[in-house]
């Protein structure tokens, strides 16, 4: 990176964030300050909720996750658009009905004040480790590539979010997210561009993607019925649906996204703007992925991204193996390329061959950067994250020219800072909102509770840079993150489902149930090695079979409430 | 009431229309996959 990146970046991290504060000066209500107010539209929310799902690891991870396993994960956001139109007919209209400023609020109006902080209790464990995450998965890249130090980029990115997301709340939250969100979308539209002027003129556009293709890299669609596979059209469409269905539904993170429009109809067209653009966003991005991929078929890719952890191990005594392997690593990239030129054949039956040998060899290579990944874990490097995730990066930084270098730096922590604003506005609310307010301190004023609602944003914020700090100690971070969400929502889901579609079913029955079924996500998360989309489907099921279940046996006399 | 009714009809087809393009959507990447698999 030279000035002119550091300009770009500098310029680009601190402007929305000062626009933002510009625009939310002074003191806001208690409404305000969680529920944005009456001016922000369908355009901002949905660019707001597109931002809080997308994060970092969207942008950082996926075309990696694309160079290595192809874009089949596009399956996961299958079952989305069915989710978004659920919440809109359904859960939307009861949010703004009962005008809550969180979505566990419905919880304790339906059954009781302990199944309404169960629910809200399951967010904030999940979310305020996942808050840690979404800040932590970047830093260690950029820190590893760019040679910043791994604390200070922990606290710059985080502090500035908590900075602004205290101040500001949602309103800013809100403003930011629009914002950050252009710049992501346009970086990533010159990011494509860029990747497609560079490929090799060996080869035509639809060569290339053939080529990918006969690599296995373009398979978006998978019918495939086995549950152990972890990305198919089944999976994605129903696991996906009640994973989306619980995250736009249940995450306060999400639902205080759309609650910050000024009516139903802002809420609903900013929620169904998601439903009509990811499927398309998510393809495009696992695409460049792949075409990085391609890339790196004619210009020789680094046997392993993490150039750092690479150097680290050459230095300490293991260079003898690392120079082997790298010979043959060369030795297989060499006979790649003259595989793929036997594209350019017109005899299909050269072609077919061609076809055969390349997967050959790309085996081959797998083959060496496991190899190669072996030795830097007996050199005692550790590189902390997944390797695929220094692909992409790794691409900008050698292949991209400078100022676009800045930019999409930018957009990574663009991100990170929307993403997590997002979720420390969503802590900071929930804890206010369900703990503090009837818990501690019941009848204080609002200008009270806006003053709780941001020492309590800050203290998530606080909390989040800490799990940030302490995160290297977790292996593979970012898939962690994943798996995280899926163990949780199936149970969070299920609270919301019995409320709205049991009806006789009694707070009691619905918390009991909340607490087995979340016990046995656990157990068959420790125990079994299903794809874990499934998870959300299981919690789920659990609560609405079992809470029927406990009210008829053991809750019997309990006042089951009918309110929906 | 009305109102209300034909605001519901309105969303249904608002609904409607947002899962016809999501199920073209999944029609293209499916042509996508075998063209080039």
């Amino acid at each position: 990176m030279n000035r002119l990146d550091y300009l770009v970046l500098i310029a680009t991290i601190l402007a929305i964030p000062l626009y933002g504060l510009w625009r939310t000066r002074g003191s806001p209500s208690l409404g305000q300050y969680l529920k944005g107010d009456s001016s922000i539209q369908w355009a901002t929310i949905g660019l707001s909720v597109l931002a809080t799902q997308a994060g970092p690891i969207t942008f950082l991870s996926m075309p990696g996750q694309a160079y290595e396993s192809g874009i089949g994960f596009i399956q996961n956001y299958f079952g989305q658009p069915l989710a978004l139109i659920v919440v809109c007919a359904v859960f939307v209209p009861i949010y703004q009905r009962l005008k809550v400023y969180t979505a566990y609020q419905y919880l304790g109006e339906r059954f009781d004040r302990k199944t309404q902080l169960l629910g809200a209790f399951l967010f904030l464990v999940q979310r305020g480790i996942a808050a840690g995450i979404t800040i932590y998965a970047p830093a260690i890249v950029l820190s590893a590539l760019l040679g910043w130090r791994l604390d200070l980029t922990i606290w710059l990115a985080g502090g500035l979010v908590i900075i602004y997301t205290v101040v500001g709340g949602t309103k800013i939250v809100s403003i930011t997210q629009r914002y950050q969100m252009i710049v992501i979308l346009v970086g990533m539209a010159i990011a494509f561009a860029v990747v497609v002027y560079r490929l090799s003129p060996d080869l035509s556009f639809e060569h290339t993607l053939s080529v990918a293709g006969k690599m296995g890299k373009l398979g978006a669609v998978d019918f495939s019925i086995d549950p152990h596979k972890r990305y198919t059209f089944w999976s994605g469409l129903i696991g996906g649906f009640f994973l989306a269905l619980s995250y736009f539904g249940a995450d306060q993170s999400q639902v205080q996204r759309y609650l910050a429009g000024g009516s139903l109809k802002e809420s609903r067209l900013g929620l169904l703007f998601n439903a009509a653009v990811k499927v398309p966003m998510q393809f495009f991005i696992l695409l460049l992925g792949a075409l990085v991929f391609m890339f790196y078929q004619f210009e020789k890719p680094p046997v392993y991204f993490n150039q750092p952890a690479y150097q680290r191990a050459m230095a300490s005594g293991y260079a003898p193996q690392l120079n082997a392997l790298q010979t043959q690593f060369d030795n297989v990239f060499t006979q790649k390329r003259a595989a793929i030129q036997a594209f350019s054949s017109e005899s299909s039956n050269e072609r077919d061959q061609a076809a055969t040998r390349l997967r050959e060899l790309d085996v081959q290579a797998h083959e060496l950067r496991n190899r190669t990944k072996a030795v830097l874990e007996q050199a005692g490097v550790d590189p902390k994250s997944k390797e695929s995730d220094y692909v992409f990066i790794t691409f900008i930084l050698q292949q991209m020219p400078h100022g676009i270098v800045g930019l999409l730096i930018a957009v990574i922590l663009c991100a990170t800072m929307s993403a997590t604003s997002a979720i420390l506005n969503a802590l900071g609310s929930t804890t206010a909102i369900d703990f503090y307010r009837p818990l501690i301190r019941p009848n204080a004023s609002d200008h009270h509770y806006v003053i709780a609602a941001k020492a309590l944003t800050a203290a998530w914020g606080l909390i989040a840079i800490g799990v940030a700090s302490f995160a290297s100690l977790v292996e593979n971070l970012i898939e962690a993150g994943n798996i995280l969400g899926s163990v949780f929502y199936g149970s969070i889901l299920g609270l919301f489902l019995a409320g709205f579609f049991v009806r006789r079913v009694s707070g009691s029955a619905v918390f009991f149930a909340a607490l087995v079924a979340q016990t046995l996500v656990f157990v068959l998360f420790a125990t079994t090695n299903i794809g874990y989309l499934w998870y959300n489907l299981i919690g789920c099921a659990a609560v609405l079979i079992l809470a029927p279940v406990l009210q008829r046996i053991i809750f019997r006399g309990t006042d089951a409430a009918l309110r929906v | 009431m009305s109102d209300n009714k034909s605001d519901a009809h309105s969303w249904r087809k608002v609904y409607g229309l947002v899962l016809s393009l999501f199920a073209v959507e999944v029609v293209l990447l499916y042509f996508f996959t075998i063209r080039f698999s």
